[in-house]
């Protein structure tokens, strides 16, 4: 089921930068990636919208990109609201049922 | 992605008061016939209804989505359950997968409903907890995407997650 996450170094990454901004440099440092491929998912993710980079100095700082994961979040949501629309429904169905008991 | 989500279920719980008897609403949720009467959202038809009450009896639904769904229209969500708890007119509880068809691996919801209805006099209060276990890279669909807007955005994460 969690097939999607084939790929579990562009998660780790991701999973570092939910807690702060990191450069390219920290990101190999910390996940004991090569640099070569940190940089190369790095791509992956800011092709996709995940992430976003910001030169300061001599560094590259990725962060997160927030939108992607509220996102991520609305369509959890959605289900929720599938279900508001449901018993909404029920009520209605219900209504239904108590006014054609009540006809002759 | 998914991960994030599977650290915490997801949890839902919703309350309503209904001005109907509980044996009504009891019978809403039990009856096939009836059952079929509400449980498609707007712009979908419910094709195929089954349910099996009793604990190991199977609860089948197929919500096809109707012609004013425009490009969708013809798409079917399939929601398979088991029954695990059942008590006449105050609960019923089942284990359920909910996917589109054709993509069943990638938009495979798997969920816990609980529901729990109260008699207050001629009024029926429905508590519905439902519990979110796994879900599919695609599964946004199976929830009827009722926010389609950010289908392209979701589609190039899976792409890159799963590439």
């Amino acid at each position: 089921m969690f097939s999607a996450l084939g790929e579990p170094g562009r998660l780790r990454i991701v999973e570092l930068l939910r807690r702060r901004p990191h450069a390219v440099g920290e990101i190999v440092e910390r996940l004991g990636m090569r640099q070569p491929q940190v940089s190369k998912h790095l791509k992956v993710l800011a092709q996709a919208g995940l992430v976003r980079v910001q030169p300061r100095a001599r560094h590259r700082i990725y962060h997160l990109e927030a939108t992607a994961f509220e996102e991520m979040r609305d369509w959890v949501d959605s289900f929720e609201e599938l279900w508001e629309t449901r018993l909404d429904s029920l009520g209605r169905y219900l209504v239904e049922q108590e006014e054609e008991e009540k006809e002759p | 992605m998914m991960a994030l989500l599977k650290k915490k279920n997801k949890e839902i719980v919703l309350e309503r008061s209904y001005a109907a008897p509980v044996e009504t609403v009891w019978k809403a949720w039990t009856e096939a016939d009836r059952l079929s009467k509400w449980w498609g959202p707007e712009k979908t038809k419910v094709t195929d209804c089954e349910v099996d009450l009793r604990i190991g009896g199977r609860l089948y639904v197929v919500t096809e989505a109707t012609e004013e769904m425009g490009k969708y229209a013809g798409t079917r969500w399939p929601m398979e359950g088991t029954f695990t708890r059942i008590e006449p007119t105050s609960g019923l509880t089942y284990d359920a997968r909910s996917w589109q068809e054709g993509d069943e691996e990638g938009t495979m919801i798997h969920h816990t409903n609980d529901v729990t209805l109260t008699s207050e006099g001629d009024k029926t209060h429905v508590r519905l907890h439902v519990t979110i276990t796994q879900i599919g890279p695609k599964a946004k669909l199976a929830a009827f995407g009722m926010k389609w807007g950010y289908k392209s955005q979701l589609d190039a994460l899976e792409e890159v997650l799963a590439s």
